[in-house]
């Protein structure tokens, strides 16, 4: 069996949640059957300006064509695109417009899919609101599956996306909370689906005593580990930990990790490292009292699943449907709505470590049930058996 | 069973923790019931210290002060009749402003509810605003499709009636 992954970048210096959960899930499956990614040239996802020059290379094991993009994205008027596609009346034609403005704008990745269909028994499409998905599964239905990633955002609610969730042979969903929201929202039930997510590698052994003495946090930390963005709650999550230490006098530092396009504000105890690899990542959680999480906009969450992998609790944004319902369903985490909560619960945390251990051994079970890279493996394995199954008969 | 009840004052409910079987539901519902409790105290207000007596307290009495106040005491209900106006003044005074207090406490309250009700009502607005946008397009849309619909079976009309 020959399956292409195709999304919108690719490479190991990217590091959205849908690129890595396509290299990760890419990586995995290569064990099974024959694997290649159809991706673009670009590695920002602003322009989608091309990065790399090379059209094919070989990434961890997996081949990897690139397309370039012919025409970079101008943010600005994309902006005003969506703007007035969120504010008023607009046909299927101006929101076809809004997705060539937002690219990424390769109909040489969009050609290639087309000619070689045969070649391929299976495109798996990452990421339903951009170019390559949309033009990707309308060029090869029959043998498409889509892995949405679909956050709480009103763009779901177009009319090209209604019809794009009936489209692919099936879905393959991050979380019951995203299920139920393209359901609600296409009414694509009868498509044959899963629930399936992305595993996580578990290093053998991490220290949280080498982060500490490597970064100098002396003091207990919270961490949090992402994209430091408005979209991902961060200017709200600052206001709270500032006002949480001026009423509490608690000596608890805010650790912050990640590529950031915000000003971090200026706080004793508020410590920006910048980027950090896969070994300091895990090496924080070994030393964090809690992973915080104050994303409003989530379809899985990766960096939630890995503090419970590493057998720490969460405290999640509740305003975030998919947060609060991995909280609820995995007992691993509390979560918080205003600042009075947001207080209390990160109260009751840090006063007790035993309700610390038992959420994060919570967390922990809760990922080794239904995030296992083999339970994950397995499961796509029996989504491509059943499509088989379907097309014999 | 391992229970343990978290709190941070003897007049704050607790947050009942059962460690043996850990629900995130139940504690983020005593969390709630706490936060709603202190919201409560803190819109009644608290006692202030400031707040003045009804009445002048006696004091231990010793010493010089002890003999003296044996001395006067057969001057005592004429020093009383003098006194009498300025002490009744006082009272009334300290009635006063206790009363004023009380006025205060309430009007101190009202402002808190009146904010948190502002607070309320500008997130239900929002949500309201955002659901009527959503209800718009989805009026838009369904014209479209009306529209669409109402072409369609005239072209059909035309080519079954010609």
């Amino acid at each position: 069996m020959r399956v292409a992954f195709v999304v919108q970048r690719y490479g190991l210096e990217v590091n959205g949640g849908a690129e890595i959960q396509c290299r990760w899930t890419a990586e995995h499956m290569s064990k099974y059957f024959e694997v290649e990614v159809l991706t673009t040239k670009a590695c920002d996802y602003i322009t989608w300006k091309d990065h790399y020059s090379v059209d094919e290379e070989l990434i961890n094991g997996i081949k990897v064509r690139r397309f370039p993009v012919a025409r970079t994205r101008r943010p600005q008027r994309f902006g005003r695109i969506q703007d007035r596609l969120f504010r008023g009346a607009h046909s299927v034609s101006d929101e076809l417009r809004w997705l060539e403005e937002e690219g990424p704008f390769s109909p040489s990745l969009i050609a290639f899919i087309k000619t070689s269909e045969a070649a391929y028994d299976y495109f798996v499409f990452f990421s339903y609101r951009y170019y390559h998905s949309y033009y990707g599964i309308h060029s090869v239905p029959r043998k498409s599956i889509l892995v949405p990633t679909a956050e709480q955002d009103p763009i779901i609610k177009f009319q090209i996306f209604k019809e794009l969730f009936h489209k692919p042979r099936a879905i393959v969903y991050d979380s019951i909370e995203e299920r139920a929201m393209i359901q609600a929202v296409s009414g694509n039930g009868a498509v044959l689906s899963d629930l399936i997510g992305v595993g996580i590698e578990i290093p053998e052994r991490y220290s949280g005593e080498a982060f500490r003495k490597k970064y100098e946090v002396g003091a207990p930390y919270i961490l949090y580990l992402g994209r430091i963005d408005e979209n991902k709650g961060c200017p709200r999550l600052f206001d709270y930990f500032r006002r949480y230490k001026q009423e509490t006098g608690s000596e608890i530092r805010l650790v912050l990790a990640g590529s950031t396009v915000l000003d971090i504000p200026a706080h004793p105890d508020i410590i920006y490292l910048g980027f950090i690899g896969d070994e300091d990542k895990f090496n924080a959680f070994g030393g964090a009292e809690l992973l915080v999480m104050p994303s409003f906009l989530e379809s899985l969450s990766i960096v939630t699943l890995e503090a419970w992998a590493a057998g720490k609790p969460v405290l999640a944004n509740a305003l975030c449907g998919v947060l609060k319902g991995q909280c609820l369903r995995s007992n691993g985490g509390l979560f918080y709505e205003t600042y009075p909560e947001f207080r209390e619960t990160l109260t009751l945390l840090l006063r007790s470590p035993r309700l610390r251990h038992e959420l994060g051994q919570n967390g922990r079970k809760y990922f080794t049930a239904n995030y296992d890279w083999g339970i994950v493996e397995n499961k796509y394995l029996a989504l491509l058996d059943s499509l088989e199954k379907e097309k014999k008969t | 069973m391992s229970q343990e009840n978290i709190k941070n004052s003897s007049d704050e409910p607790a947050v009942k923790i059962d460690y043996d079987n850990v629900d995130v539901a139940r504690i983020m519902d005593g969390i709630k019931k706490k936060i709603a409790s202190q919201a409560g105290r803190e819109s009644v207000g608290p006692n202030k210290p400031g707040v003045p007596d009804s009445g002048p307290q006696p004091e231990p009495r010793s010493g010089i002060k002890g003999i003296l106040v044996k001395i006067m005491a057969p001057f005592a209900p004429l020093i009383k009749l003098l006194v009498l106006p300025v002490y009744e003044e006082h009272r009334q005074t300290v009635m006063i402003l206790d009363h004023a207090n009380r006025r205060l406490a309430r009007a101190q309250e009202y402002i808190n509810l009146t904010h948190n009700l502002c607070h309320n009502l500008v997130v239900e607005i929002t949500k309201l605003k955002i659901e009527v946008d959503l209800l718009e397009t989805k009026v838009q849309i369904m014209e479209k499709d009306f529209e669409f619909l109402g072409k369609r079976e005239r072209v059909l009309e035309q080519e079954v009636f010609k």
